[in-house]
């Protein structure tokens, strides 16, 4: 019964999402209201579908109804439910559907919002994302449907591979594909601005907060694979430029340069045709790179089944890339600018140098993902390895990093000699930051540039608290006015305290890559291995049976802690074996063993690892996220005041 | 006028070096990426990466660390050694990337193995 309903609701979703996709862009060429209001209800109901069908595919899922081929394919009887429960977004349809759901979802969230915006824009933001979403239900319905039966049911599923089954996948899939999921928003506000020929700072504010959120969610969603990939891999690292990360990185590198051009917008007035680009450029790499994954165009170290969804992605990519660029060209003529432009060296002209980085950081990553596919056109097929994006894209984030550093003490208009003054705490911060490294013996340029400016960044940001207190010290007049300013204030002290969640994120990254250390040794119990001042002692194995897997356990002794990496055997999986490394973690450095094999001899063979401050990686991630949140709640109203009082400014008397 | 040539003038600082340093790095690091009997045809020294099957001869010694094994496509093979510790799902069947140099001795060296992630979107599909 379930496969039937679930399939007749993905139907109804579809016919309900094509009827608003037509109507909406009909109503809102007509500014008829009536219409706009109709389009908007189906688009409302068809996300309903969508709820219906993934809460059917959840229940086919938890009853083990193994007579759906998606069920059989994900799950089996000994999985532990939480991760049947995961299985909902773990395979190809599924996933889509996630997609769908994440989409109907915070899309009618974002038009129930809209009205505000005026009919035109608000009809053609719900024809834009009822399309894309009758698209995805095409598919759905079409070639990848999560509801295909089997003509025999089996007794038992072929259940999830071992290296999924971890409580990351209850986290990171869910987290990073609504990211991927919510790009999809902006684009729709922003493609409909343009449609609408309204240049306006009122979709900025609109715009920015789904953009916002779609950003927050990504990075958590960055941060989280990091954070899984180092526990589970088992290969000491965190990040190895895969395709599959490339394509998450760049939508959000591409949006982080939009949240930042967007403030030139609504202070100024200025970039409007660029803050649309960069709207649309993160949208189209979502659509690329969701083409890139699931078609198995590029060589990568995850496989993906070559699926039938492969053609139809790269259809739809073809259609959005069509349909953009024709509208940056034929609406672009009238967003000139009616402010004048700032001097070169000036909080404006820092913006404007740090976003060409941030394109350029994309254009390398984007490089490096799709060189396999254009040298194999062209001949044998290259690849780049993580050396590539390292020499080419380091550079460009420790220019990054310096504008961090300078952008936020200079001014919006005129820069002069308060300028130098302004910029003596960072700079002095990283020359004495700079002469520690040279006293302690570094002599690797990269961390002589990378360390003393993230330093000179943290500065910045403290600079500024400490403005703050001096200001709130001055004019005193208790805690509820001091509160009263800091709320009111947030978006700005949000972003500096995100500023200093990245400054501690690249101090992770930096301090791992720069002096992470490693060896391999075989040894006897008893026997020690020194690595990095860290004594280990291997102390001996054990074998241990669990509830679907055994483990062969070699135990390290490690100061008064004990250290348990482990080899484990998956029996019902044809003995698939899975790493289980040992960290042993502090803010200093975490101790990262593996256990590489057993000798006849009672030995035992382990990689070792030292890798210096990874926890800041993890920390500077969650304070990230925390400055975004403390920033941008409660937002609405304040955003609305602003467009109104950016628009009334924009306007010449 | 003058802004927007001051603009356009930094837009292209920053696209000459972004080309600069895509030139340099992807020059100096790309490998290329070929099946075992391509690298037979290859004539070019320097590192490669090798994709093929592994065979069911692999021999493991100095504690696991050591590993020689045969890698093959449809057509032709080559046998590989390998120091290091190898991914979880390495066993004769799967299908690897090895990444080394191809010695005057016919054996490949590899300084890494890459193995095919089973990624959540990869299954076989159930037919019965």
């Amino acid at each position: 019964m379930t496969p039937y309903l679930g399939s007749g609701a993905l139907l109804a979703g579809l016919v309900m999402a094509g009827f608003s996709a037509l109507l909406s862009f009909w109503a809102g060429w007509r500014e008829n209201s009536v219409m706009v209001q109709v389009g908007r209800r189906a688009f409302y109901g068809s996300a309903a579908m969508i709820v219906l069908a993934s809460v059917l595919l959840e229940f086919a899922l938890l009853s083990h109804d193994f007579s759906l081929a998606y069920v059989v394919e994900h799950t089996d009887l000994s999985t532990p439910m939480p991760l049947v429960a995961s299985a909902f977004y773990g395979g190809q349809e599924g996933s889509l559907l996630y997609w769908a759901l994440v989409l109907g979802l915070l899309g009618s969230a974002s038009l129930f919002a809209s009205s505000a915006l005026g009919l035109r824009l608000a009809g053609y933001a719900a024809g834009l994302m009822a399309s894309i979403m009758s698209f995805l239900l095409v598919v759905l319905v079409i070639v990848a449907s999560p509801f295909d039966i089997l003509a025999v049911t089996p007794p038992d599923g072929l259940g999830l591979n071992p290296v999924l089954r971890d409580a990351g996948m209850l986290i990171h899939p869910p987290v990073v594909l609504a990211g991927f999921a919510s790009f999809a928003i902006p684009f729709c506000f922003a493609a409909a601005a343009l449609m609408a020929g309204r240049s306006d700072a009122a979709w900025i504010a609109h715009t920015r907060r789904f953009a916002l959120m779609a950003w927050a969610l990504q990075s958590t969603g960055l941060v989280l694979g990091m954070w899984w990939a180092y526990h589970v891999l088992g290969w000491g690292g965190y990040w190895g430029w895969d395709p599959v990360e490339n394509v998450a990185l760049m939508p959000w590198l591409a949006t982080t340069a939009y949240l930042h051009s967007s403030q030139v917008q609504a202070r100024r007035g200025r970039l409007r045709a660029w803050n649309f680009g960069l709207v649309i450029l993160a949208f189209l790499l979502v659509v690329f790179g969701t083409f890139i994954v699931r078609s198995g165009v590029v060589p990568s170290v995850h496989t993906f089944a070559v699926s039938a969804i492969g053609p139809w992605f790269f259809g739809f990519l073809a259609v959005c890339l069509v349909f953009s660029i024709a509208l940056l060209a034929f609406r672009v003529g009238g967003l000139g600018s009616n402010a004048k432009p700032a001097p070169a060296v000036s909080r404006e002209g820092a913006f404007v140098l740090q976003n060409l980085l941030l394109v350029g950081v994309v254009v390398i990553v984007f490089w490096g993902t799709v060189l396999p596919l254009v040298s194999g056109m062209l001949g044998q097929e290259r690849v780049v390895g993580a050396s590539y994006y390292e020499r080419a894209a380091g550079p460009l984030f420790v220019a990054i990093l310096a504008l961090m550093a300078a952008g936020p003490l200079l001014p919006w208009r005129h820069a002069g000699s308060p300028l130098l003054l302004a910029l003596r705490w960072p700079a002095g911060a990283a020359a004495v930051v700079l002469a520690a490294l040279l006293i302690a013996g570094v002599r690797s340029v990269p961390a002589l540039l990378a360390i003393p400016l993230a330093a000179a960044a943290a500065t910045t940001c403290l600079v500024e608290y400490w403005r703050l207190g001096l200001k709130l010290h001055r004019s005193w007049r208790g805690w509820s006015q001091a509160v009263v300013l800091v709320v009111r204030r947030r978006r700005r002290y949000g972003a500096y305290l995100a500023h200093l969640g990245m400054v501690v994120l690249v101090v992770g990254v930096a301090g791992s890559h720069f002096w992470q250390q490693e060896k391999d040794v075989s040894l006897m119990p008893g026997q020690q291995v020194t690595v990095a001042g860290y004594t280990l002692t291997y102390t001996g194995a054990e074998q241990r049976q669990l509830a679907d897997h055994s483990e062969l356990v070699g135990a390290m002794r490690l100061g008064d802690q004990t250290l348990e990496p482990a080899r484990a055997t998956y029996a019902g999986l044809g003995g698939q074996s899975l790493t289980h490394a040992a960290i042993s973690s502090s803010p200093i450095a975490d101790v990262y063993v593996v256990l590489t094999g057993m000798g006849g001899d009672g030995s035992a063979s382990f990689q070792v690892f030292v890798n210096p401050l990874v926890s800041w990686i993890w920390a500077g991630g969650a304070i990230i996220i925390l400055g975004v949140v403390l920033g941008n709640v409660g937002e609405r109203r304040l955003a609305s005041e602003l467009a109104v009082a950016r628009v009334r400014s924009a306007v010449p008397a | 006028m003058i802004p927007s040539l001051k603009l356009g003038v930094l837009a292209a600082v920053v696209a000459a070096c972004v080309g600069y340093l895509v030139y340099s790095a992807a020059g100096g690091t790309s490998e290329y990426y070929l099946t075992v009997s391509e690298l037979r045809s290859h004539t070019t020294s320097g590192v490669v990466r090798v994709a093929g099957v592994v065979q069911n001869d692999v021999q493991r010694s100095a504690g696991g660390l050591q590993v020689e094994f045969t890698e093959k496509d449809g057509t032709a093979s080559v046998p590989v050694e390998y120091h290091g510790a190898l991914p979880d799902i390495f066993q004769p069947g799967i299908t690897v990337v090895a990444e080394g140099t191809l010695g005057a001795d016919g054996i490949f060296h590899a300084s890494t193995i890459l193995a095919k992630c089973p990624s959540r979107f990869s299954t076989t599909p159930y037919t019965q």
